[in-house]
């Protein structure tokens, strides 16, 4: 195996695959009250984010529809099983350090999260040896900080 | 020219792969978003040929295209 390969295999992790081929909350909650709108026209990923946040500022519910790479609809499924159950704001932090973890040498994701979640999260660093890749990771939390600003432009990355 | 789709595998994930295996090719819309839309694809790869291509530069896009195959598993 070639070492090219051996990177490409950072990139396309099994979770990554399992991810993206079966993604998870692939739906269109009907209770759903804050939805982003993300379309990267480059390569013409286009995404929905949908959140329910509940009285108490918590999400409740986070899903997707859309139509991208296995890296854009992986990182979109990862990231609406990581969001169920956080604050707003806790789901702000994450935006910030997914996209730390995408873009920097050396970013590490915050203590307090748990290892499970940090494990799934660190899959997506891979595309920091991809540069071209780096908008595909991000674009799905891009919409979700967009969704939860309220924001109904379009997103693009 | 030629422009291809994998079952499965998206444009980008197979134009990286590619670029890995030392073939370039160009993926997305080719500005070309309503042929897309009318062949109801959501993006394609597409290689081309030039004067200065041989029939190894073919070989390693198939092998290329074997290597995609096997790191999405396809």
């Amino acid at each position: 195996m070639t070492e090219a390969s051996e990177d490409l295999r950072d990139l396309y992790q099994e979770i990554v695959l399992d991810h993206g081929k079966r993604p998870r909350n692939l739906r269109k909650p009907a209770d759903a009250n804050r939805i982003g709108h993300g379309y990267n026209a480059m390569c013409g990923d286009k995404i929905d984010v949908y959140l329910t946040i509940g009285g108490d500022g918590r999400i409740t519910d986070a899903a997707f529809q859309g139509q991208g790479c296995a890296i854009s609809t992986a990182s979109a499924s990862i990231m609406t099983e990581t969001l169920k159950g956080r604050t707003e704001a806790e789901a702000k932090s994450l935006y910030e350090s997914v996209h730390a973890l995408c873009t920097e040498e050396g970013a590490v994701l915050p203590d307090a999260l748990d290892d499970d979640t940090a494990d799934r999260l660190m899959v997506l660093a891979g595309v920091r040896q991809y540069p071209m890749r780096v908008k595909c990771a991000t674009l799905a939390w891009h919409t979700m900080q967009a969704a939860i600003d309220g924001q109904a432009n379009e997103v693009s990355t | 020219m030629l422009s291809f789709t994998l079952d499965g595998g998206h444009a980008h994930d197979v134009a990286t792969i590619l670029d890995q295996q030392g073939v370039a090719v160009r993926a997305g819309h080719h500005c070309a978003h309503p042929l897309m839309d009318r062949l109801g694809v959501a993006a394609t790869s597409r290689a081309s040929i030039g004067l200065y291509n041989d029939r190894a530069d073919i070989d390693q896009l198939v092998e290329g295209i074997t290597a995609v195959k096997r790191i999405l598993k396809l």
